[in-house]
């Protein structure tokens, strides 16, 4: 029989109450793999016959040590004089001698094996057609570190690791309440792994979650690698160049979410955690927005929309000034525009285009850089790019200006996603801006803004509170209002139970 | 198919792009036109363009390397009407003239004389012309005099001039006028438009520098004459343009010879007409405020019967300022200027309507009564004038 096959039919099957034969079978099942352990030992003076099975680097072999193989090969010893049969070899191993919490029964080959792989450890004793299977999960793990991705001044600076469990932990830390569930999934065929829906129950939309759980619950494929599977295999629209679900690293920021009555949804391996339902303005707040004080925030909010609509559309505006309606630009400026591109020998668009592009090949290797190198390696190219390109003549300073900005200003976009949708749609809107002007500006933005208020996201409308407008919840989006006035939740995103505090200063 | 439709609808919007596509250093500045007609009546345009690369202030300025000398140039071309003479200039220029940042319009004395319709035709017609640019009759010299004056603060002629008519927000001593301002004046029939004048200060026979005073009037398209420095001010006066002036009286109180300066910081006026019977007048209010900036005869201003005395100076001599404009613009020109048949027409239509035929007639012989209220608010920072001994 080939080995898929015999995976097959081994799932369903129940061990066998002879120990010798479900050790075979395992062994058949298992035994090519090198970090396999099967470990056999004979428990009390009637030398009854067991066995465990583990995965060398998956367990934790001082637990397995100290909490399953000394009590039983030691301790059993002193039931002197109380011979003890097959059964109730297992039943006072299961009772009394296995010193861990977490113990469970396994009945199916299938099951066992999923669990070793899942680094648990089973236990199997002679004469009997079952399996205490203890959870000795230990691995090497990373330690939690500051948040790389998404740092803040003021705030936790704890991150996400890759670990399930760490992860919802430190959700579980921060919201002590019995109504926040943790359910959990597997998914994937190969990979079989964990995903969790977290959410508030009392709190969180009834058909939001049920929506979650019936798309993920859908998906049937080999692997689930990171969350960005997860990400683009549940969003509403597919093709859309916008991102319809926010992920984030921060525990904090999550936990901030469940509160709004957003579901999470946290999968193995990946530290980033998916939020849903998620809407436009979301990407533009920083988790300090909540932390740093209210006026400061809203300042900061207002410099990010700003930033936002400057690296979406500076160059355009710019090439489309300089070659279509250079009436529009201030004289003197317009002058000394003129002067700069005296002698260069592309047009605007071309340059800006070309600029765009060394930028966009200088930000890539960057990230790629070994660290050694990597500094020196930005100097020259920003030397190059910047002060060499102008003094050749090759590119006018305003230029190397006006893409230097659009650069830095995708770079304070708070969500590293839509920055990059924004830098995506920068080039087209500099194609447009190049060919048809002010015009085409114009026309693109109206295209774009009419797509983003077609978008949905677990069925709250991407572009609300702002379309369809609610007053009562701009609150959040241009401006911070100071947490005692915020008395309510988005009541699109929080299905019910939409207060959120009795008392208020105001 | 629906698909298809789409596609090719985005395809022809984006078909009709670049047509008017234009680098900006393809482009040559004009920063100044002047227009005027020559004795063969033909047309003249003289023009003032830019060299961008040689007003570059850092050495970044892409080819152009070293780049001295004038960052200026002047072209003139000459054809049958305007627009001819502007087409010509296609034939002896690099790049496309750009008028789209010229704000200043220089008119030529013989042009301004005999007219200037078919320019001011031309400038409206034409889009690249600012609708806001200000209107200026050069005198004292050639248009081709003006655009190479040497006498510069700024780097080129016409950024110098610019600033002078800008700065007639502080000295009110010129009028500045504009070609809406102008079109639409020329276009209400109880009122004739005033445009600014640039004078060209010549020294040994050269033009030395210019200087932006006075007005000259005009009836319909053609000017009738020029208005001094004071007479402007009285026009202005009356028409509420002044905004911060200042203001020399040249004897005191007593009648003794001295020269005293205020600062005119506040001015507002009123024109109302008067009809009795068939008989119309016209009664001029001016209030304005004022601080004094400089005396020679130790005045002691913390007396009130001596400010109200200096506040009578101020009177009269504004009053004479406006009573001498009226004079010139009445007798000497005949031009209603100021608008006394549309301060008649808003407020009394029917008599309007009975005389309006006959108002050219009527226009130079109105009364005006002139009544001016001055207050002199600051002395400056000295109240008591500093006195030796």
């Amino acid at each position: 029989m080939d080995r898929s096959h015999l995976i097959e039919y081994y799932k369903d099957m129940n061990l066998y109450d002879d120990i010798d034969k479900n050790l075979e079978v395992l062994k058949t099942l298992l035994k090519q793999n090198s970090d396999i352990i099967f470990r056999e030992f004979r428990i009390g003076e009637k030398k009854v016959k067991a066995f465990l099975i583990c995965v060398d680097g998956l367990v934790d072999k001082a637990l397995i040590n100290n909490s399953i193989i000394e009590p039983i090969t030691l301790e059993t010893r002193k039931l002197n004089g109380n011979p003890l049969n097959k059964k109730s070899v297992y039943e006072s191993l299961l009772n009394y001698f296995i010193t861990t919490a977490d113990i469970k029964e396994e009945e199916k080959f299938g099951n066992v094996v999923e669990r070793i792989l899942d680094g648990d450890t089973p236990v199997f004793v002679d004469g009997v057609d079952k399996s205490i299977v203890i959870s000795t999960k230990g691995w090497e793990q990373r330690s939690i570190a500051e948040s790389t991705t998404e740092a803040v001044v003021r705030g936790p600076k704890e991150a996400f690791v890759e670990t399930l469990r760490v992860n919802t932990s430190m959700l579980r830390r921060r919201i002590k309440n019995p109504n926040f569930v943790i359910e959990s999934l597997k998914i994937g065929k190969y990979t079989k792994t964990d995903v969790a829906i977290a959410y508030i129950k009392d709190v969180a939309k009834d058909e939001v979650v049920e929506e979650v759980k019936k798309r993920l619950n859908k998906i049937d494929i080999d692997g689930i690698i990171d969350s960005g599977y997860l990400e683009e295999m549940i969003e509403d629209n597919p093709f859309s160049p916008f991102p319809q679900i926010e992920h984030s690293e921060r525990p904090d920021k999550i936990a901030a979410e469940l509160l709004e009555g957003r579901v999470a949804i946290i999968s193995d391996g990946s530290p980033e955690v998916l939020v849903v339902p998620t809407i436009f303005v979301q990407f533009f707040q920083s988790a300090e927005d909540y932390y740093e004080r209210y006026y400061i925030s809203t300042l900061f909010r207002i410099l990010r929309l700003a930033a936002m609509l400057m690296s979406l559309t500076l160059p355009s505006i710019y090439v489309a000034a300089v070659t279509y309606h250079q009436e529009m630009i201030p004289s003197p400026l317009a002058i000394s525009i003129a002067a700069q591109r005296e002698g260069v020998p592309f047009t605007t668009l071309m340059e800006a285009f070309l600029m765009e592009f060394f930028f966009e090949i200088l930000r890539e290797a960057g990230i790629r850089l070994p660290m050694q190198v990597g500094q020196a390696v930005s100097i020259v190219g920003a030397l190059v790019i910047g002060q060499a390109a102008v003094q050749a003549g090759l590119v006018s300073a305003a230029t190397v200006i006006v893409v230097a900005l659009t650069g830095i200003a995708s770079f304070s976009i708070p969500a590293f996603n839509i920055a990059i949708t924004f830098r995506l749609l920068r080039f087209a809107m500099l194609i447009v801006g190049g060919t048809l002007g002010f015009f085409g500006i114009i026309m693109a933005l109206m295209m774009i803004l009419a797509h983003l208020a077609s978008l949905e996201s677990f069925g709250v409308p991407y572009l609300s509170p702002l379309a369809p407008s609610n007053t009562r919840e701009l609150n959040d989006v241009f401006i911070r209002i100071p947490w005692w006035a915020k008395i309510f939740r988005p009541h699109k995103v929080a299905g019910q139970n939409v207060k959120r505090q009795n008392y208020s200063r105001s | 198919m629906k698909k298809v439709l789409s596609l090719l609808i985005i395809l022809s919007l984006l078909l009709t792009g670049c047509w008017d596509k234009r680098e900006i250093n393809e482009l040559s500045f004009v920063q100044g036109i002047g227009m005027d007609i020559d004795k063969d009546k033909m047309c003249n345009i003289t023009v003032q363009v830019l060299k961008p690369a040689n007003l570059a202030t850092s050495s970044g300025g892409g080819g152009g390397g070293a780049a001295a000398g004038k960052p200026y140039e002047v072209y003139s071309s000459r054809g049958v009407d305007f627009a001819k003479a502007f087409a010509n200039f296609n034939t002896e220029l690099s790049r496309t003239l750009f008028l789209q940042h010229n704000e200043i319009i220089f008119i030529g004395e013989n042009l301004a004389r005999s007219g200037i319709y078919s320019m001011l035709d031309f400038i409206t017609r034409n889009p690249e012309f600012r609708r806001t640019s200000y209107l200026v009759v050069v005198t004292g010299g050639t248009l081709d005099d003006l655009m190479k004056l040497s006498k510069n603060v700024e780097k080129y002629p016409y950024k110098e001039i610019l600033g002078m008519i800008q700065n007639q927000r502080n000295t009110s001593s010129g009028y500045v006028c504009d070609v809406n301002h102008f079109v639409e004046t020329l276009e209400t029939e109880e009122v004739q438009p005033i445009v600014g004048r640039l004078e060209i200060v010549k020294k040994d026979g050269k033009p030395q520098h210019a200087r932006f005073v006075g007005a000259a009037a005009f009836k319909n398209d053609k000017m009738v004459g020029f208005l001094s420095e004071e007479q402007t001010k009285g026009i202005m006066w009356m028409d509420n343009f002044i905004k911060n002036t200042s203001l020399v009286i040249d004897k005191g109180p007593k009648g003794d010879k001295t020269h005293i300066t205020f600062t005119v910081i506040k001015a507002k006026s009123s024109i109302i007409p008067k009809v009795n019977g068939d008989d119309v007048s016209f009664d001029v209010k001016i209030n304005f405020e004022s601080n004094m900036t400089e005396q020679d005869a130790m005045y002691n201003l913390t007396e009130l019967k001596m400010i109200k005395s200096l506040e009578d100076l101020q009177e009269q001599k504004v009053k004479s300022e406006i009573e001498d404009a009226l004079n010139a613009i009445q007798k000497k020109y005949k031009v209603d200027s100021i608008g006394f048949g549309q301060k008649l027409q808003e407020k009394y239509p029917k008599v309007w309507e009975k005389i309006k035929d006959r108002w050219n007639e009527i226009y130079p012989n109105v009364k005006v009564n002139v009544s001016v209220k001055a207050s002199l608010k600051r002395s400056g920072l000295t109240s008591k004038p500093i006195q030796p001994r």
